[in-house]
């Protein structure tokens, strides 16, 4: 099922739509939203000089610093009173970043969530699960509106309690699933550990992924521990944009069809930022064109990705983006929390007993995500007792769960044992292979 | 008063050897030691002739190092005197956070007691070296 005309119009009919909005929102953040404004005169650039889709090179990139620096809402275009809905995503350092929509963004969002589901190959019919977290996260409420306005049940029960996951699968009868796909490999397993077989027992025959990539490694497994006969497709977004519904993969399995009528994708060298032709890999930058609440233009995603334009078997022209490749920057998904290693520092700095120095070690365990942070005991004191260092290690995971909102392993070492770097520090390792 | 020295250290092997061979060569004498397990780290407690120089000479090498006070209570080798002294703490409702034995005794060969995860290789790898086991009966 095709959710909207606009996904199979022909390439050039969809530009002459992006080129109108593309000239709207120029004009419309250039009057509205003083940052964009400062910003495009320093570069010299005026919303008239916005003539083609070509010029929209001439504009300035946004970076998730801005919205540190005009945090909370100082990119926003409308007042506070238009807003029907604020979510929040994981800042750079403490502060969240937070996003917000009038009732014309959360329409249009939401119909962008529609489709990407239709994409993945929901109906009318189906009873969807939702196992992403509830809360600020733009995922969970982003796919339960989404699916809702196709016709679908949606069952709102967030992330975690397997129990009672398996329970209403067994007793709704849910056909489909909303997870991370790392959750929903570990999903499965569990059910299979209760002695019941997925594809003869259960009806879940769609997994609507996202939070995080699936890699094809991780899309065999899901049909080993799910059925041959699992539909399981991946869809991005993230909340800077509007959250999920930016684009989805459709059942041809051959990348993510991007909403081109309402995001126009950029591939940059993420080093020269220069442009680069179609199929080049490179930092994946994203205009969206008639957001009300919190236009953006240029804004550099930091994921890695190709795109392709060729038109797709399912019917829709849109370009399709390549699974995620990696990250420009330093960023971590974390159990589809995107974790920065500065937002770690932050934590460690205020911790007067443990040293400067720290090192993040990613593994999956179980199909789960577990992070281990190693920190560099300094204060002689807490050697009166085990419990003074305990005391240390609780408190740095509190502080770590307020920052980051996941729990964590910590491990106290010695003094000068953690290698020292000149010039820029490798902290992290990252040992998820393939995210198996 | 006794004074005590607590170094910190890794649960990794060769960790304890690290703080003991540093001793030897700054010609610091253990009279007795102790740690407890626990999965990541723990506190190596040492009882030394010199305290001041092990403190100095371990912390100019990078190790996190505690002089703090300890009670030794002199026992008679004896059927139930630590059980009549710690009946005396407890009476006292004094807690004890921890507990463990001079390696050095006159006149007698000093016990070092150990746990380790394998005691079946543990037993062969000290036998193939020749080291004295001491059973329990022994004692």
């Amino acid at each position: 099922m095709i959710w909207a005309k606009e996904e199979t119009l022909p390439r050039a009919e969809i530009e002459k739509i992006q080129l109108e909005r593309l000239k709207e929102t120029v004009h419309y953040i250039y009057e509205k939203v003083e940052p964009y404004r400062e910003k495009m005169d320093a570069a010299g650039v005026k919303p008239e000089d916005i003539q083609t889709l070509d010029d929209l090179k001439k504009l300035p990139f946004t970076y998730k610093a801005d919205f540190r620096d005009h945090y909370p809402t100082g990119l926003f275009a409308v007042d506070k009173k238009e807003l029907v809905r604020f979510h929040a995503s994981s800042g750079t350092t403490g502060k969240p970043t937070v996003v917000g929509y009038t009732r014309k963004d959360l329409d249009t969002w939401l119909n962008n969530v529609a489709r990407i589901a239709c994409m993945g190959g929901a109906t009318p019919d189906d009873i969807a699960q939702n196992a992403f977290g509830y809360g600020t996260f733009t995922g969970a409420l982003g796919l339960q509106g989404g699916l809702e306005k196709i016709g679908a049940a949606v069952i709102p029960m967030s992330s975690g309690n397997t129990k009672k996951q398996i329970m209403f699968m067994q007793d709704v009868g849910t056909t489909l699933l909303i997870a991370t796909p790392s959750y929903a490999l570990h999903l499965g397993e569990e059910i299979r550990a209760r002695g019941l077989d997925p594809e003869k027992d259960l009806h879940v025959h769609i997994g609507l992924f996202g939070g995080e990539g699936m890699t094809e490694p991780m899309r065999d497994e899901m049909h080993k521990v799910w059925g041959e006969n699992f539909l399981c497709t991946q869809n991005y977004g993230m909340s800077e944009l509007c959250g999920p519904g930016v684009a989805g993969e459709c059942e041809q399995l051959c990348g993510m069809h991007i909403n081109e009528d309402w995001f126009i994708p950029e591939i940059i060298d993420p080093k020269t930022e220069e442009v680069l032709p179609p199929g080049e890999k490179g930092e994946l930058v994203v205009t969206c064109l008639g957001k009300e609440a919190l236009p953006l233009v240029r804004y550099r995603t930091g994921d890695l990705t190709r795109l392709f334009y060729e038109p797709c078997k399912c019917g829709r022209t849109t370009v399709r983006m390549e699974n995620l490749s990696g990250r420009a920057d330093d960023m971590l998904v974390i159990r589809g929390v995107n974790v920065f290693p500065t937002q770690i520092e932050e934590v460690m700095l205020q911790i007067p007993e443990i040293g400067p120095h720290y090192e993040i070690v990613v593994e999956r365990k179980n199909r789960l995500d577990v992070m281990t942070i190693t920190v560099e005991l300094v204060d002689d004191r807490l050697l009166d007792s085990y419990s003074k260092l305990s005391e240390l290690e609780q408190r740095i995971k509190k502080g770590l769960k307020a920052q980051l909102g996941l729990a964590t392993q910590i491990k106290l070492v010695a003094p000068h044992s953690l290698k020292r770097f000149e010039g820029k520090a490798k902290r992290v390792t990252d040992l998820r292979k393939d995210g198996l | 008063m006794i004074r005590q020295v607590s170094v910190f250290v890794e649960n990794k092997p060769g960790s304890l050897m690290d703080v003991t061979s540093r001793l030897t060569e700054a010609g610091v004498n253990i009279r007795a030691v102790a740690t407890f397990d626990t999965p990541e780290f723990g506190i190596l407690r040492m009882v030394v002739d010199k305290p001041d120089e092990a403190k100095e000479y371990l912390t100019k090498l990078g190790y996190v190092v505690r002089i703090h006070e300890v009670m030794g209570v002199a026992l008679e080798d004896k059927k139930g005197n630590l059980n009549q002294m710690l009946a005396i703490l407890a009476k006292g409702e004094l807690n004890i956070n921890y507990i463990y034995s001079f390696i050095i005794r006159d006149g007698k060969e000093p016990v070092m007691v150990f746990n380790t995860d394998d005691f079946a290789k543990a037993e062969k790898v000290l036998k193939e070296a020749e080291v004295k086991i001491v059973e329990e009966a022994d004692l």
